[in-house]
Order: structure tokens, then sequence, then C-alpha cells
């Protein structure tokens, strides 16, 4: 990050943000390739702080960096590439999406990126997924509009018989800025509130004296068991902060330290917004007693969700994963599909557009009872509190637990894997992996699955076929086998 | 719960399709794809199978200043790895951008070059279309003869895998950080080198012109300097401006790392043997030498002998010049070292990223359980790379096991121990024999060394017991190490290294006649001093009634502390303390017990209120020795006879073992077969020694293990046996036979410390008792020979110790098992089809059991009474119940957690005992002979 640096020519628009937090993030940045003069940045973003810590000669710099090379972009039709850059020399950390799409009635290559201190690297690593989905299906969005600015902007020549560079694609960075300031919120709350990696459990649930001194027997069993079948993923939402953050640090303990630093305590004086994507965050109900949850950021969360009200003693979860995952997909596609049709500005402003006029309504009921027992979670309930809290005769106990979670999901892996010759071969005999792996409580099942999906990402696809069918469908058929 | 103005348009995709306004429907490039595994035909094991290679490799590439990048080398060094994949290409997109480009060039002013020394960037990237994404290391090095001295190369780890890179990402940041150092070390020390010669070229040549404009001047008669003699002077500036550039180049070289070391964060590469000692001479006559410079200096060599020659003062910078190779460029010792870390690299990261992840979290998970990992895992591996960190979490190195494991392979001495074997029935004389043997095994014992006269005092031969098949054998007690250590002549000893290690093995020689009862007591691992058994007498044993009212399970358990038993046997008074329940390593809360947290062992003993406040600490350094104590096994008692040594009248003391002669224990009448018994044979080291379980052994094992739940309907009672601590015998002609099947159910067998190997693959001569407590699975060859007989009558004569599977009648003899946890562990109709998937399978479950043993081992209340008005009975109900309804224990199951949990506190509570098991078990149940 040196001071010295060629000045940038012509000068880049730059939007200045104010956030309640530090920020780690330094700069985030819109730069395209210019056929002709190469490498140029459009926009720049980067919080409002009293020491400027990149000139931003210095980010239109490094955001040149990013989209050198991309000449020679060999990519499929509409990908959205991923590059990630440390580097040392300059003391920074760079990601960036490349993408191309048409301006200028040229298709071009596109670099949306965010700039980080190199200091910042293992903070950053846990949460590359959030930030990457996020700002992918903002440009989503943008290619798109984009596309319908060339297609004006022709018309517009047709009619006026005139051209102005300037006004092209500078409609896609208010919808850039969208997302570019909720990333830099989040990544602000995460740097304050984030989970740390080691948990002292004698924070969390699992160092009362016995079970149901801080909470209920039944809902705790269920909290953890509904947790673990959504992947980790939850919202606990209370009006106690406090007691927010226990259940939040409980439910962590069954994370593995990366996933816990993508994980977001409570906030004592105000709420934070649901963040989609992070594995375990805590939401202050406000005055009137409720928490409003954006129905789009839930669905768009990579794993489907487990909702526990602390007040109320209430867990309620989201389809499992490939349920979820073509909801996701199918609400993107109509997203997009709704997005191409609008035909104002007013049409595409995010999260406010409903559409009365189709016949199909979304289910907003994705949050549904536990159905499914387990055993597993059940037993080790039951058995760890038969050991003496403030020892770590329980730590020991909970990553034995882990560690045969960790197992069981790698064994079914491999069990799959044998018998679909590698995914050659669909998989149909899920009754017999159930005997042969002791995962016959339909819980238990759902448990090891998911932990298996985090590792091997579409096994459920892959497992339960059709995946829009309900779970309950697909097991009915899956039986009969 | 649900924001309703959020809801965003959720149409259904063919209502989308025929929208009223006919508009052409959302390009597919700007959508997403509804199954995100429906492209291509992939699956979670191939997301992108239009990928040209397979297999992830490494490449070296370069960006010359002559052809611009191109790819150098790959790893593995096979044509095949890249398929059909266009290194070329890819070459040209990942050094395409000079990603360690620096805002500040040359400082201004500076009248010589000065080169750029420039952090190496890290730079993940993919290439969607071909299915290539890599982590890309930038690197630069040094050339005397390159543009501006640099020749940029980079080192990426190409994978058809996106997630796999950046999941991994810290991890192979780190390690080609490494090897990266190591190229950059051999650069600098090359490019030294280089330096040096070309100051001795210029030098010469300045000589050379110095003389030739000398030897000018005294021909010049003419009073006016020739056009000649004026370019020999331009020349010969032209050379001292070079000498004075080079000198500078070479200072900047050298003094490159001492600048680096400034640096918090910088780790020099340090090679892992010496280098070559002609390479080591440090250059004192360098114009930049400087002792205080790192270790790294000292590579920079001067070469042995460089004969300068003459050289143009302007190097000519012509493109038609061969550039230096990479192996030219880097010094050939860091060149291999830097390969060979690449090669491990490759190795490190090869395969599916759900094995790796999977691998780091457990390593992580397994450290938090240092006290239950000796039994089902594989301690070395834990230790394999102490820094790992998963999901970028730095894990806490405390765990010893790493230095254990390594002195388990470096104790270079000559180490001894040596078995004791006295009586705990008073009146019943027994004479032993004190043997020991060599062994190739590493004896990772007290290292007390021996001189050779020592050595022969105790070469003697293993006897075996010959005892009759009424009489009830007993293994007992074992001479503390402490007082070895104290002993006069282990202090006398002098430590003479020797490159062969010495195990000892102490083993029982009998001559009590039929029907009596006696119990021996014994010191199975623990290095003895010969000078103590010559002055020990004949042991006294006290004789315990058969059923004990508490109904302790057969179990014999080792003493806590030889001070202890001093005490109970000068005072009388210890045997009345309140039953203290030393199985249970948690008892009632004592607040005044955290303060002597020290003496922790020694508080059980004496307290009976001893609570463990403490966290699990595995290894105390607690004496040893082996207890007696009989207990009712008839009844299939669960309370499963934990821990009670310190409360038992009946044990002996060390003093008593030390009255034990060494030449009382010789038994020449039970000497069988000496000759049969060779060192070589008994102590034939496993085949597959503890804690090196390869991942192909790992396979083999699962593989032979499947093959033998299907082929013998009587795996469960086999199983069990291993399970429970019962000796399993394999008997049979074929050796290949016998170790297949060992190594079958050698993945069933818990380890009873880190280092005690419980299997031995494959034994010849007779076996005795001390076998049955060091290996829980043999391999024994049945011969046929008279002896064999001999050897046949004296495994019927141990039934009560072992089971015994024949290979060659396939019949099994072993106790009757009617549990549920075996048959979830091997289920002969299990579809299981391959050998690595079960044995992760069995891992899995036997996990599992490790926890329920954990749980049973340090539950809160569970083994003490709750008041003092509660009976013993009542304490041993709550344990029946506990096994039966917290647990889900049935029948056998029991034992078999019991006696994990036995180990569990074994090891918790005393130094684990080396090279041998510290339980011998025996029930006093039937066995039965099972046929296929």
């Amino acid at each position: 990050m040196s001071a010295l640096c060629p000045p940038p020519s012509p000068a880049v628009a730059k939007t200045e943000i104010s956030l309640n937090g530090d920020s780690p993030l330094l700069a985030a940045t819109f730069a395209y390739w210019d056929n002709i003069l190469g490498p140029r940045v459009r926009h720049i973003w980067a919080p409002k702080t009293e020491q400027m810590l990149l000139s931003d000669g210095e980010i239109t710099f490094l955001a040149n960096h990013t989209l050198n090379g991309e000449i020679l972009r060999n990519a499929e039709s509409g990908a959205i590439d991923v590059k990630f850059f440390v580097l040392a020399e300059k003391g920074v950390i760079i990601v960036s999406l490349i993408f191309d799409g048409n301006w200028n009635g040229d298709r071009s290559t596109y670099g949306l990126s965010i700039i980080l201190p190199q200091s910042e690297l293992s903070f950053y690593l846990p949460l590359h997924r959030v930030c990457v989905d996020r700002l992918t299906h903002i440009i989503r969005k943008g290619r798109i509009w984009m596309h319908k600015e060339r297609q004006e902007h022709f018309q517009k020549i047709v009619l006026e018989s005139t051209e102005r560079m300037e006004d092209q694609g500078q409609s896609i960075i208010p919808m850039l800025t969208g997302e570019v300031i909720p990333v830099m919120e989040l990544l602000s709350s995460m740097k304050s509130h984030s989970v740390p990696e080691e948990i002292d459990i004698s924070d969390t649930v699992l160092n009362d004296d016995d079970i149901g001194d801080s909470c209920h027997e039944g809902f705790l069993l269920n909290a953890i068991s509904s947790h673990l079948q959504t992947c980790g993923c939850s919202v606990v939402v209370g009006s106690s902060a406090e007691k927010i953050n226990k259940i939040v640090r409980t439910l962590c303990l069954f994370l593995t330290p990366s996933e816990r630093k993508c994980s977001r305590l409570c906030r004592n004086e105000s709420s934070f917004k649901y963040e989609s994507g992070l594995f375990v965050q805590g939401l202050l109900k406000d005055a009137t007693g409720s928490f409003v949850l954006p129905f789009r950021q839930v669905m768009y969360a990579p794993y489907p969700t487990t909702h526990i009200d602390v007040d109320v003693n209430t867990v309620k979860q989201m389809p499992p994963c490939h349920e979820h995952i073509y909801n996701q997909r199918r609400y993107m596609r109509s997203e997009l599909a709704a997005f191409w049709r609008a035909n104002s500005d007013e049409d595409i402003a995010q999260d406010t557009t409903i559409h009365t006029d189709e016949s199909f309504t979304p289910d907003l009921n994705v949050f549904q009872d536990v159905l499914h027992r387990d055993t597993l979670v059940k037993a080790f309930l039951d058995q760890v509190f038969h050991l003496k809290p403030g020892l770590s005769l329980r730590s020991t106990f909970l990553s034995q637990f882990l560690l045969v979670l960790h197992r069981k999901a790698l064994t079914l892996i491999k069990y799959i894997e044998d018998d679909t010759q590698k995914g050659k071969k669909p998989f149909k005999s899920l009754r017999s992996l159930k005997i042969d792996l002791d995962l016959t409580a339909e819980g238990d099942l759902n448990i090891i699955m998911a932990l298996a999906e985090k590792i091997k990402p579409g096994l459920h696809s892959f497992i339960f076929g059709r995946p829009f069918y309900t779970s309950v469908q697909e097991r009915d058929v899956l039986m009969t086998f | 719960m649900i924001s309703a103005p959020d809801v965003v348009a959720f149409t259904k995709e063919e209502e989308s399709e025929e929208e009223a306004y006919n508009e052409p429907a959302l390009p597919e490039e700007y959508s997403v794809p509804l199954f995100p595994f429906a492209n291509h035909g992939a699956n979670p094991w191939s997301k992108f199978s239009g990928s040209k290679f397979t297999k992830d490799f490494i490449l070296i590439s370069e960006f010359s200043e002559q052809v611009g990048p191109q790819p150098l080398l790959t790893i593995p060094d096979d044509a095949k790895v890249s398929g059909t994949f266009d290194l070329n290409y890819f070459s040209l997109r990942i050094m395409s951008v000079d990603y360690q480009a620096s805002f500040v060039g040359h400082p201004p002013g500076c009248a010589y070059p000065k080169l750029n020394f420039v952090e190496d960037s890290k730079v993940v990237l993919g290439d969607s279309k071909e299915g290539a994404f890599a982590y890309v290391h930038h690197l630069t090095l040094y050339d005397l003869e390159a543009r501006g001295f640099v020749r940029p190369f980079c080192m990426a780890y190409i994978s058809t895998d996106e997630h796999k890179i950046m999941q991994q990402f810290q991890e192979l940041s780190t390690e080609f950080s490494k090897a990266s150092e190591c190229l950059k070390t051999g650069n600098r020390k090359a490019f030294a080198n280089e330096l040096e010669k070309k100051l001795k070229d210029l030098d010469y040549t300045r000589t050379v012109l110095h003389n030739e404009t000398e030897i000018q001047k005294k021909a010049n008669d003419k009073g006016f300097y020739t056009t000649q003699a004026i370019e020999k002077a331009n020349e010969l500036a032209s050379v001292e401006k070079s000498i004075i550039e080079h000198q500078d180049l070479l200072k900047q070289i050298r003094s490159y790392p001492y600048r680096k070391l400034k640096d918090s964060d910088f780790h020099p590469y340090e090679p892992e043997c010496v280098v070559d000692q002609a390479n080591t001479i440090f250059d004192q006559d360098s114009t930049t030498s400087n002792p205080a410079e790192p270790s790294e200096m000292h590579h920079h060599a001067r070469m042995p002998s460089y004969t300068p020659k003459l050289i143009k003062a302007k190097s000519a910078k012509c493109f038609d010049k061969k550039l230096k190779t990479l192996e030219e460029l880097c010094d050939i010792y860091f060149f291999t070292q830097t390969l060979d870390q690449l090669n491990q690299i490759e190795k490190m990261f090869r395969g599916d990223v759900c094995y790796l992840l999977t691998n780091q979290i457990s390593k992580a998970l397994l450290k938090q359980q240092t006290i239950t990992n000796f039994l089902f895992e594989d301690v070395c591996v834990l230790d394999e790379k102490p820094e790992k960190q998963y999901g970028g979490c730095q894990l806490s190195n405390q765990d010893t096991v790493n230095t254990k494991c390594l002195e388990q392979f470096l104790i270079p001495k000559v180490l001894i121990s040596m078995g004791s074997y006295k009586s705990s029935v008073e009146s019943v004389p027994i004479k032993m024999e004190q043997e020991i043997e060599d062994s190739q095994e590493p004896e990772v014992t007290e290292p007390i060394a021996f001189d050779q006269e020592n050595l022969e005092y105790l070469d003697a031969d293993i006897k075996g017991s010959i005892s009759s098949g009424e009489s009830i054998e007993v293994l007992g007690t074992e001479k503390s190490a402490a007082v070895l250590t104290n002993s006069e002549s282990q202090a006398s000893l002098p430590i003479q290294p020797s490159p062969q290690m010495i195990r000892s093995k102490a083993a029982g020689r009998r001559t009590i006649s039929e029907d009596s009862i006696e119990v021996l007591s014994l010191c199975p691992s623990e290095s003895l001093i010969p000078e103590d058994f010559k002055a020990s007498y004949p042991s006294a044993i006290n004789e315990e009634s058969y059923a004990d009212d508490e109904g302790r399970g057969p179990y014999l358990s080792p003493r806590l502390n030889p001070a202890n038993v001093k005490e109970m046997e000068g005072n009388s008074e210890e045997e009345k303390l309140l039953p203290v329940d030393s199985a249970c390593c948690i008892g009632k809360e004592n607040p005044n017990f955290v303060e002597s947290l020290p003496d922790l062992p020694q508080k059980h003993c004496d307290d009976d209120d001893g609570v463990v406040s403490i966290p699990p600490q595995p290894y105390r350094q607690v004496d040893q020795g082996f207890h007696v104590n009989f207990s009712d096994c008839s009844s299939h008692d669960v309370s499963g006879g934990l821990l009670s040594y310190e409360l038992d009248p009946h044990y002996l003391s060390s003093r008593e073992a030390s009255k034990i002669s060494l030449d009382e224990y010789s038994d020449s009448t039970s000497y069988m077969s000496s000759a049969a018994s060779t060192c070589s044979d008994r102590t034939s080291s496993p085949a597959h020694p503890l804690s090196h379980f390869s991942e192909r052994h790992r396979k083999k094992a699962g593989q032979n293990a499947l093959k033998f739940i299907r082929q013998y309907p009587f795996a469960h009672p086999a199983i069990y046996s291993l399970l429970s601590g019962r000796t399993l015998i394999v008997l049979g002609e074929d050796e290949a036979m016998v170790k297949k099947l060992v190594t079958a159910l050698s993945i069933f067998v818990p380890n009873c410390g880190l280092f005690a190997m419980p299997v031995n693959h494959w034994i010849t001569s007779p076996l005795n008792i001390m076998d049955f407590q060091k290996w829980k699975l043999i391999g024994l060859q049945r011969m046929v020979s008279p002896a064999g007989v001999n050897m046949l009558h004296s495994l019927s004569r141990y039934s009560r110790y072992i089971s015994i599977l024949d290979v060659d009648s396939k019949t099994l003899r072993c106790p009757l098992y009617k549990g549920t946890l075996v048959p979830r562990l091997a289920d002969h109709r299990t579809q299981i089809k391959r050998g690595s998937t079960y044995y992760m399978h069995v891992q899995n479950i036997l996990t599992q059991l490790c926890s329920k043993a954990f749980l049973y081992a340090f539950c809160h209340h569970l083994h003490l009474p709750i008041n003092e008005t509660e009976t013993e009975d009542s304490v041993v109900s709550r344990r029946r119940n506990f096994l039966k309804f917290h647990l889900g224990l049935v029948n056998e199951d029991v034992k078999v957690v019991q006696y994990l949990a036995e180990l569990l506190k074994l090891q918790y509570i005393q130094e684990p005992i080396r090279g041998s098991n510290p339980v011998l078990r025996f029930d006093y149940v039937p066995s039965f002979l099972y046929k296929i």
C-alpha cells in the first residue's frame, strides 16, 4: 500500500459509504476492459474513514490489475469467474468477480472487486463464500440490466441520432451499490460480533448442571437436532440478547471453527439485519416482539435454515437441502426473468417488487415443524449431562460426538461413491445404506446427510434424484425399493 | 415471520415462458441452471466432466524474456497427468500478468542497479471453459544475465475442483511458500556464486587491461594517446564500474536474509540436512561478509576452484543466448529439496477434497481427545502436521504424542525392562524365573542403559506356565519404576548407546501342584534391575475368596503408587478406608482437592472423598503395579471391578516384591521348549506396528475383515473376544492365511497404550501367559511336530484367558456372545462393497464405543456412593442401570465397554505402560466351540 502511484486518469467516480463500525473492507471497484485503453476502473466504493488506507490511485492500480490478463479469458457462456489475489507486495487481498457482458454494443469483460488488507485474510476466508454468492447474484441482475440498457440505448440513437457514451452502463452502478453496501455492513458487523473460533463451553447450555436448567429439554434437543439437519445453518431470535447468544454459542459448538467464524452473535442495543449465508446468527426482536425475515434472502442462503425462537421455545426448519436448492433456483430464475421483463427503474428496485398478476404464489410457509426425530443428538444430550461440568470432560465428549458425525458422513459418502461408481450409476439402495450405516432413524439420516452435503455438495440432489419431489414424496418412492 | 413486501416474483417457469408480452425469454446465459449438477452429466464426484485432465497436478511456468510464458515441468512428471490440457495456453493465462509488480520502481538517484526483492504473490483463478482452476504462487528468481536480473516464475496447483482450491487456500499457501522459500534460498546462493565468478572475471580482466595499458603507456613515445589506448582506458573504466556494480549486487543479495529476518513473519528456509561441507565455507574474503548474518549466508559458498577468464566489460544483451534453466538458477541441493517438497504437496492435496476436509476436521477433534485416542486411533498420524490448520483455525499444539512418537524411533540406547513376579498368596511359595529377550521393537521405557555384562545377566528364555487347567492364574503387581530409578545398581550402570534395541520380557514359570490357587504378580514392562531380583525373596501370597462381595469384575489393575502400598502395609487402618471407587476418576466434590492437583493420583488413595476436579490430563507420572482383585464373574456382573486396588488389603507391596529373588524364580521343571522359543521368534516385530497403518494397509485390513465376517459365521464372538480384551489366537499352518486373518481382525483390537502393540501377526514358538498380557491378537503357527502337540496342550490350559480361532479346521473356541454391538459392527449381510469403506464403518462404530467407554469411566457420581449410607450394592446396581439404560448395552456388550473404560482409566491415571498391555483379563465363563 505504497503512497507512490501513478494518478488515475481520467478521474474515477467514487461513492463513500458511512458505516457504523470499523470496516475491514478498503474498497470495492467496478472495472471493465476497454478495447482501446485496456482495463479501466468505472467506479469505486470506499468506506468513509478519517484515515485513508488506500488512495484512489492505488485502488485504481489494483482494480486494473484484476482485469489484466482477462483478454485471454476463456469462459463458459454466462460464467461469473472468481479470482482471488493475495498481493503481499501491496499488502492487500482482492476478490474479483469477472464476467462478460454487453455494453456499448460490444461484448466486453468486467470485474467487480473488493479489496481488503492482507492482515484480514484469516478473517475473510470463512466469509468468502458469503461474499461471492451475494456479489454473484447482483452481477447476474446487473448484467441483464446492462443488456437492456444497450437495447434502449440503440432505440434512443435511432430516435435522436445522438450518442452519449458516458451515459451507458451508468445504471448498473446504483444496482451494484445496492449490494456492495450491505456486503460492507456485513463485514463490519462480523468484525465486531462474529463468533470466536474457540468457544468456551461454560458460555453455553452444555455447561448446565443438568439438562433443562437453562432451557427446556425438548427444546434443546429439537434445536440442536434441527440445526444439524439444516447443515448447521440457524437463525436464533428472541427478546433477550443474552439468552439468544447463549443458544447461538451452543449451536456453534457443533460447527467447525471456520464455520463459527461465519456466524454472528446478537447485538445488544439493536438488531442486525438478517444476512444470507451465515451459519448461525442471533437476531433481536423489535419492540413489537417480532422479527421479520426477508423471504428472498432466506431463500438465497446456501443451506436451509432452522428458525429458533428462544422466547417461545419453538423450532422450525426449512425443507432439506435438495428441496431448498431447487426452490432457490426456481426463485432465482423467476427473479431474473421478472427482471428481464421489467420496463422501468421502478420495476427493478430491489426487494420491493411484488408480482400480483402471476397465478403462482410462492409458498411462504417455508419453515415447518421438525418432523424427524433422531437418536444421535438425543443420546448425546442424555449422556453429556452425566459428566461433571466445569471440567473438560464435556468438551471431550462433545468432540467425540462430532467425530462420530463427521466419520459417519464420510462413510456415507464413500458408501454412495462405491455403490454408484462415483456417480456413474444412480443410487438405489437407500434402505441398505440406512441399515448398514445404522441410520435407520430419519432424523439421524438427515443429520448425516446434511453434514455430507457440506463436504460433498450436490449429494442430496444426486441421491434423491428428482429434486422437486418433496421430502415426503421421495421417501415414499424410495422406500418402495 | 416472513416479510411479505420482500417477496419478489416467484413464477413458474412454464408460465413465464408464456408471457402475454411475447418478449423473448431470458437468455440462458443470464439465468442460472435449475439443477446445479445437471449439466455435462455432472454429479458430485465430477462436477466438470468436460475437463481434459483427471488428477490434480503442479505446473511450474516461467515468463521467459525470450519466448514469453512457457511451462517448464509438471509434478508428477508424466505427460499423462495433464492429458490434452493445453499447458502452453494455461501458462500464458497465469503468467501474463506481473502480479508482483511494485508501485515503486528503482529509487531515484541510485547509481547502481538495485535488486528488487519482491514478496511472493498468490492468485486463485480458473478457466471455467476448460474446467481448470489453479492456485498460482508467483515468485521471482535472480539471474545475472536476465533482464533486470529477474526471472519471473510461478508454481501452480491445478485442479478441476474450484472449491477445493479455495477451501484449501491457506494450506496450499503455507506449503507453497515453504517450497518457494527453498527455491529462492538456493537461487540466492547460486546468484551469489555467479556474482563472485563474475567479479573474479572482472578482476582478472581489469588486471589484464591494466597491464596492457601500462605496456601501451611505456611503448608510447609519441606523446599523445592513440585511439587504441583511449579505448583500452575506457574499457578499463567500464570494468571498474562493473566491478563496483557487481560488488554492490553481491552485497544486496547477501544482506537480504539478514534484512528479512527483522520481519517477524519471515521464516528462512532451513535445510533438513547439512549441506555439503565444501559449500558451507563462508567466504571471508567477500566484500560484504558479515559474521552476524544468518545461516543462509553459509550456503553462499566460495567455489572451490575457479579460473577467471577475460570478459568484456559490457555483457552483450543478445537474445540468441540460452537462458539458464531452473535447475541452473538454483543450487542443486535446494532445487532437489524444492522438487521433493512439491511432490509432497501433490501427494498431500491429492484426491477428493471431502476426504481432505474430513481428515483435517478429524485431526482437530482428535486433538481434543488425547485421553481416548490411544484406543483405536493412529496417534502418530495426528502429529504429521502439528501446525496444520483447518478452516482457518490454528490448532493448539498441546499434545505430547508427537514427541512420544519421535521418542519411539529415536532412542538410540540399549533399553531393558524386566518383569518381576511376585505372589499375593502368602502360603504358597512360587518359584519364578525372570527372563528377557531381545527384540527389534523399539522400547520406550525409561532409558536404562545396560552394559554387556548386564545384558548377559538377563539373557534367558521365556518359559511357559505348566500349571493345571484348574488352577487360577492372575497377573499381578509390577514393581514400580520409581523404585528402580532409585536403585543404586542402576545408577552405576554406564550408558552405552547401541543400535540394537533390547526389549525385555518377563515370563513366569511355576512349579505348583494342581488344584492350588496361585496368583502371579508381574512387572511386564518397566525397566528393572537384575540386582533387585538377586536381593529379593520368595513372596507370600494372600489368598482371596473367589467371589468378592463387591462383585467387581475380573480385572487386574495397576497400582497407583508404591508409597500407598507401603502405607497399607504399615497401617492396617488403611484397609478400613471408606470404599473409594478408584475406578471412577470423578468422585464427590471436595473443594480442598483442587489445592492438591499435582498429587491427584496419590490423593485417590488417601482421600476417600477423592474427586477429580481437573480435566483429564493423561499420562500422569505415577508408578504402576499390578494387583489382584478377585470378583464374581460368574454372575456377569456389570460392575466391572473397576480400579479398586488401592483399598485391597491383599495387594503386594514393593517391599515384598523386592524380596523375590531372581534365582527363586528359576524353575527348570517347567521349562518347555526353550530352544523353540527363540528371541527372534518371540519378538518378531508385527508386520504393521502400531500407529503406522498406511492407507493401503487400512484398505487391505478392511477387505480382509469384510471377507472374514462374510465367511465365518462365528465372527461375532471372535470380535467380541478382541473388544473385551480376551486374547485371540489365530492358529494355522499356513503363514499367509494366518497373517491375513490377523490383519483382518487387527482393526478390532483396542490398543492398551500409546506404545503397546497388541498384535503379533506370526509366532512360531509356544506361548506363555505373559504373551496374553502383551498381545491381544496372535497369529500362531501350528506345528506338526511333537512340540506342536505340546503347544496345543498348553493352549488348552490357557483356555480361560484366550479364544482360539483355528484356521485349518475353521473352528473357534471362545465364550458365548449375545450382545447387539458386534452385529452392528460386523453384519455379514452388509452391502458395503469395499474394504476401505468397511474400515471407515468399523472406525466409526469404534469411535462411538470409545465415547461410551469414556462416559462410563468419567461419569459423575456413578462409581461412588452418593452418601455414606449407600451400600456398595446400590452403587453396583446404579452402574448396571447406567450401562443398560443410558448406554443401551445388553448382555456381553457391557463387558466391552467396561474393558475399554478400564483401559482409559489406566491410561489416564498413570504413565502409560510401554511395550506391554496393562491388563490381563480372564473370565470364569465357559468357552464354546463354534464350527462352520
